[in-house]
């Protein structure tokens, strides 16, 4: 069957094509690596700038030291019931830093960072936040960084 | 983010409630426990689950050998609403 009909026509339909793989080999057994966490769930400190929940790329520092009571997340585009409940069903920090005391990993970052993914200015995300949270993660040498979203 | 993260050498992995969206969207690397979206490490307080999770994700690294791999994990939360 000759499934084209017409040359060169485009379709009306918004198709995102996935784009070219990027790929870092990681060299290193975990016991060795420093990790640093970043989360598309919206979680900022209480006391920092809540995202603008109808889309918002700018993203927050949080240390690795504050208390799950000094963390919330503002995020309109999922059920936030759960992680109101408990912060590390997305921001799994407190897991982290156990990992880090039982040697299962070298370290766990200082920083890690809190963004709100599903919505925004898809650009900006790609030419600025990207950017500006692998800067965060590659000063502070972390080998990898985990990550919930999707 | 994920790719923006991996492109300056840092090895990543995406903890997905959502795994055809991370492939559509070029993820390197992804592991998908049957959660909904908002408990994507695990249901709230189970800290066995959570830790599961977090050293399923990090183990995963170590065994994937080419981007865009997406393991299922073996643990399960259904949130009660």
């Amino acid at each position: 069957m000759k499934l084209t009909t017409t040359n060169h026509l485009k379709s009306e339909i918004y198709m995102p094509i996935t784009p070219k793989p990027v790929w870092t080999p990681l060299e290193k057994p975990l016991s060795e690596c420093k990790v640093g966490f970043a989360s598309a769930c919206g979680a900022h400190l209480k006391v920092q700038k809540p995202f603008a929940t109808a889309g918002d790329s700018s993203w927050r520092e949080i240390p690795k030291t504050v208390t799950p009571e000094e963390l919330m997340v503002t995020h309109g585009g999922y059920d936030n019931s759960d992680v109101n409940r408990d912060i590390n069903c997305m921001f799994p920090y407190q897991r982290l830093i156990e990992l880090e005391n039982e040697g299962f990993i070298k370290e766990f970052a200082d920083i890690n960072v809190g963004f709100m993914g599903g919505g925004g200015i898809e650009e900006e995300f790609k030419n600025v936040t990207g950017p500006a949270i692998a800067k965060i993660m590659k000063e502070q040498n972390c080998d990898i960084v985990v990550l919930t979203a999707g | 983010m994920q790719r923006a993260i991996e492109s300056v050498g840092i090895s990543t992995i995406i903890i997905a409630a959502l795994p055809p969206v991370v492939r559509q969207q070029g993820s390197p690397r992804a592991v998908a426990p049957h959660v909904p979206m908002g408990a994507n490490a695990g249901e709230p307080h189970n800290v066995e689950m959570q830790t599961a999770i977090v050293k399923a994700a990090l183990i995963a690294i170590t065994e994937m050998d080419s981007p865009g791999i997406i393991k299922s994990l073996p643990y399960e939360y259904n949130a009660k609403v």
